[in-house]
């Protein structure tokens, strides 16, 4: 008994290193978690084709009014423009359990965006970002590491006249080589509709 | 504002215009928000605690949500998504107080995955007010709303709530309005001092470093001497913590609680973050004592530098079903174990391998040796003790160069992954037998017939050490110990010089021991002599390695079925006639000793070939502990949505130490009370054969073999409990009813 005791004395110290290098979700500063996903036209995204560029994660559900509130004032859109198209890459992730590429392809069409929309039904991509609400931001520099994780601006409530736009800021640090100013916030939003 | 926007709160101020009032308050104090297909979520009223005001007389002012069942509104910390609920007042010559926030529940998804704070049913956000000595008339008092109001969907409500109070010569109280700020009045969390507790915490280090865990004690002690009441689930809510990404209490005893959180991976150096939130003391029964927090924890230091850097590469993994395809978890980072303290790990596994229930046979063979041993000169010693050590680390070298190979072969290898392979079994089984036989004295090693038992013959007796190191290694080998395990699985996820330097450490710790032992001076004198005695000895210690065969026959039952059994026992009758041929051999001269050889050898191989061909034996064997299921992820899932923590056994048949673990631990009443107390779901994941999932998952945790002992709580499904290989029944329990408690934490 006095051995075994002794034995875990030893390794609880390991056990502390253990599930620390075990982490398999995103994390600013450290290679974010690769993927492969289908997008709303069928077409497969992984996050490794796109390394020597910049990737801005968007985690979206249309059925969302912050996610209504942000395509109604074109946020999005209007963040992804001004940068080098070959240079900066926007996926939109809809980790929504009931969604499908028809319904994906829908809203597209609606609200009139350029970039594809990724279908992760399944939310593992979602779980391995820890994408918690929708808008959920991530923004990704060309080595693949991640630079940025939380909110699209610092106005929740869509109330204030001049809001931060954390994404963009983001965007503007790296495509200067600085360094990024705000690296995380807190997101806000709906919850993400996971599967359960 | 959007279109969308601006459509919804059009629809809610004209359905707010056909509200029906409640009878206690002034239509113009209720408003109805947040419409779900035509359908107000939620309800809304501007209470007041006086009928009439007396100018200067304190009275409460709130506002009175209700919510349809199952959904709710926020918390000031909403949690992982979600928007507080904000009250703002215009009170022209009355001055409001801050919010008073009622102890908020904690909502969780099925999955655990999202957390957040807030209310259901029913609840009242209020203030303290005082009207200004020249009001005259009426008060008018307003509050804007703006609540999220959530189920599935989350609804926006925004709303003004406007009603006015007569001012008058006294204040005159209404009963029931009084009542309703009283019931959730009595929830608000108290300062310390009013709440007659006071709270102390020590952190475990003297500093945070952004993005790494921390630990730390809160205590909790009563000004009365009374130990604080215990407490009920989902007792703690923090606030939002300046760089912290997570926290959460435990209750380890009444009045103490263990704080486990971790620092924001971006968060700035010098911050120095509180810890603020509310604890809820108490039970439904006794009755809560919710208090407020708000200790200092420990300034911030910067990560150390090269820390991003030295972070692993991610893995490209394949598509996995559904399209979506993620590496499982990272490789084993090389920042966190140096290859200077993996070489030492593994030097100290090699070492407390011997200890293990596996390397007793070779231990009762090296004890018989060292009798013999230490009576001899003191550099006769010295060459043995260099002989089996070199025994021992030759064979760790062609285990390592082994492993590479296959490795470079591109399959998934691990510790004692020889084991799943029926003919490595076989041939151990040989060895062992043919050396239980040498030791009954049926044939002499390596030595002619005219060698005569008992007479030390110095270069035989170093060919048996360093064969003796040899068996030590292969009968190691599905044994695991502390320390061992995070060493062979960090060396193999490195690179091929790291594995065979690890493979070496081992094996120089395994020697180390013996040889320690042996150098001591003047131990020969304490030790009996050598004389017949020994023969004896030696016989007996003959079937200690017998008693492995048995031990390896049930290995190959796992294997390859009952035929796989009989199979290799019939090929054990084959290498003892055959070493008893070759033992006739070594008494005879000229031709019929070469003819007794050949027979021996046709004999060998004749049954050998016809004997050893193992098919996989359908199904796998149950693992010794009963009520367990085979290891699934899916499974392992839908325990986790259940609310169930999980146990999660990586074994084999031939893991000595896993079936040691399962018999004297895992089996036992007690264990098995506390599973079925927690509800534990209990999974075996059986490497007796291949299979790469487990290879995959234990790489996962840095190890590359078994045992290994994962407790999963259904709070935290992401931060599995890597508990050690050796297990203890208070250790097992331990963390079991960590993970069951870990449901009411509050992240």
């Amino acid at each position: 008994m006095k051995r075994a005791l002794t034995a875990f004395a030893l390794t609880s110290a390991l056990g502390w290193a253990v599930p620390a290098l075990a982490a398999d979700t995103a994390e600013v500063g450290k290679p974010a978690p690769d993927f492969k996903l289908k997008d709303e036209a069928g077409k497969e995204h992984s996050l490794s084709q796109y390394k020597g560029k910049l990737v801005v994660l968007e985690w979206t559900n249309p059925g969302c009014p912050f996610v209504q509130r942000h395509y109604g004032a074109n946020t999005m859109e209007t963040t992804l423009k001004g940068y080098d198209a070959t240079k900066v890459v926007w996926l939109a992730v809809d980790s929504t359990s009931d969604n499908t590429a028809d319904k994906s392809a829908a809203w597209k069409k609606t609200e009139g965006f350029s970039y594809p929309v990724l279908l992760d039904t399944d939310g593992k991509v979602g779980h391995a970002y820890s994408a918690k609400t929708t808008p959920h931001m991530y923004v990704i520099d060309e080595k693949g590491v991640l630079r940025y994780a939380g909110a699209i601006d610092d106005d929740p409530r869509g109330k204030k006249d001049t809001d931060v736009n954390y994404v963009k800021t983001a965007l503007d640090a790296l495509t200067t080589g600085k360094a990024v100013p705000t690296v995380t916030s807190e997101p806000y939003g709906c919850t993400v509709k996971y599967k359960s | 504002m959007t279109r969308q926007w601006r459509a919804m709160w059009a629809g809610v101020l004209l359905w707010a215009c056909g509200a029906v009032a409640w009878a206690e308050v002034p239509a113009s104090a209720v408003r109805s928000g947040a419409l779900d297909e035509g359908e107000p979520r939620l309800e809304a009223a501007l209470l007041v605690d006086a009928t009439q005001v007396k100018p200067g007389d304190p009275f409460r002012v709130g506002v009175r949500f209700r919510m349809d069942p199952d959904w709710h509104i926020y918390w000031k910390n909403p949690g992982d998504s979600g928007l507080s609920t904000e009250v703002s007042w215009d009170t022209p010559g009355t001055t409001v107080g801050a919010l008073r926030w009622p102890f908020p529940s904690t909502f969780r998804t099925p999955d655990g995955f999202i957390t957040t704070h807030g209310y259901q049913k029913e609840v009242v956000l209020f203030a303290e007010a005082q009207a200004s000595a020249q009001v005259q008339g009426a008060l008018t008092l307003s509050a804007a709303v703006d609540a999220l109001v959530c189920a599935e969907r989350c609804i926006p409500a925004e709303m003004v709530l406007s009603r006015s109070v007569p001012v008058g010569p006294e204040t005159l109280r209404d009963a029931a309005a009084t009542a309703s700020f009283d019931v959730f009045q009595a929830q608000v969390p108290l300062e310390g001092e009013s709440a007659g507790h006071t709270a102390s915490l020590t952190l475990d280090a003297p500093a945070l470093q952004a993005g790494q865990p921390f630990t730390g004690t809160l205590t909790v002690a009563a000004r009365d001497g009374q130990p604080p009441p215990g407490v009920e689930a989902d007792f703690f809510v923090p606030e939002r913590l300046a760089g912290i990404a997570r926290v959460a209490l435990t209750q380890e005893a009444p009045g103490r609680f263990r704080l486990e959180g971790k620092a924001e991976p971006g968060a700035a150096a010098g911050q120095a973050p509180r810890l603020k939130g509310v604890l809820r003391l108490g039970t439904a029964q006794a009755g809560f004592r919710p208090m407020e927090l708000d200790l200092a924890m420990a300034p911030l230091e910067a990560a150390p530098p090269g820390a991003v850097a030295a972070a692993p590469a991610p893995s490209f993994a394949g598509p996995g079903p559904g399209g979506a395809a993620l590496p499982p978890v990272a490789a084993p980072a090389e920042s966190s174990l140096s290859l200077g303290l993996a070489l030492l790990f593994a030097f100290l596994g090699g070492a407390i391998l011997n200890l293990m229930p596996c390397v007793f046979p070779v231990l009762a063979l090296k004890a018989y040796g060292f009798t013999r041993l230490v009576q001899e000169d003191r550099r006769h010693v010295g060459a043995h003790a260099l002989a089996y050590t070199g025994g021992i680390v030759g064979t760790m070298g062609v285990l390592a160069a082994v492993v590479l190979a296959v490795r470079a072969g591109g399959a998934q290898v691990g510790w004692g992954f020889q084991f799943q392979e029926p003919l490595f079994v076989a041939a151990v089984s040989a060895v062992v037998v043919a050396f239980a036989l040498n030791l009954f004295g049926v044939y002499q090693l390596g030595a002619d017939g005219t060698a005569l038992a008992g007479k030390v013959d110095a270069s035989r007796g170093l060919a048996r050490s360093a064969g003796e190191g040899m068996l030590a290694v292969v009968l190691a080998t599905p044994c695991s110990a502390p320390l061992l395990g995070t060493a062979v699985g960090f060396a193999f996820a490195a690179g091929p010089l790291t594995v065979v330097a690890t493979f070496v450490a081992l094996g120089l710790g395994l020697a180390l021991p013996f040889c320690a032992l042996v150098m001591v001076p003047g131990l020969a004198r304490r030790l009996p002599k050598p004389g017949a005695w020994m023969e004896v000895g030696k016989q007996f210690l003959g079937f200690a390695l017998l008693g492995t065969t048995v031990w390896l026959l049930w290995v190959m039952g796992g294997l390859a079925g009952v035929d796989g059994m009989a199979r290799l026992l019939a090929f054990l009758v084959a290498v003892a006639l055959g070493a008893w041929l070759y033992g006739q051999s070594q008494s005879t001269e000229g031709t019929w000793r070469w003819v007794g050889r050949g027979v021996a050898l046709v004999v060998l191989l004749g049954i050998g070939g016809v004997a050893l061909r193992f098919e996989e034996a359908s199904g796998r064997r149950a693992s010794s502990v009963t009520e367990a299921q085979p290891w699934e992820e899916t499974a392992v899932a839908a325990a986790l949505k259940a609310g169930q923590p999980v146990f999660i056994d990586f074994t084999a048949d031939w893991c000595l130490t896993c079936k040691f673990n399962e018999r004297t631990v895992l089996a036992r009443e007690d264990v098995r009370a506390a599973f079925a107390q927690h509800q534990v779901a209990f999974f075996v994941a059986d490497w007796t054969r291949r299979d790469a999932r487990i290879s995959a998952r234990l790489a996962a945790h840095g190890r590359a073999g078994v045992p290994m002992y994962l407790v999963i709580s259904p709070s935290a499904p992401d931060r599995p409990e890597v508990l050690p290989e050796l297990l203890t029944q208070e250790l097992v329990i331990q963390a079991v009813e960590r993970a069951a408690g870990r449901r009411t934490d509050a992240t």
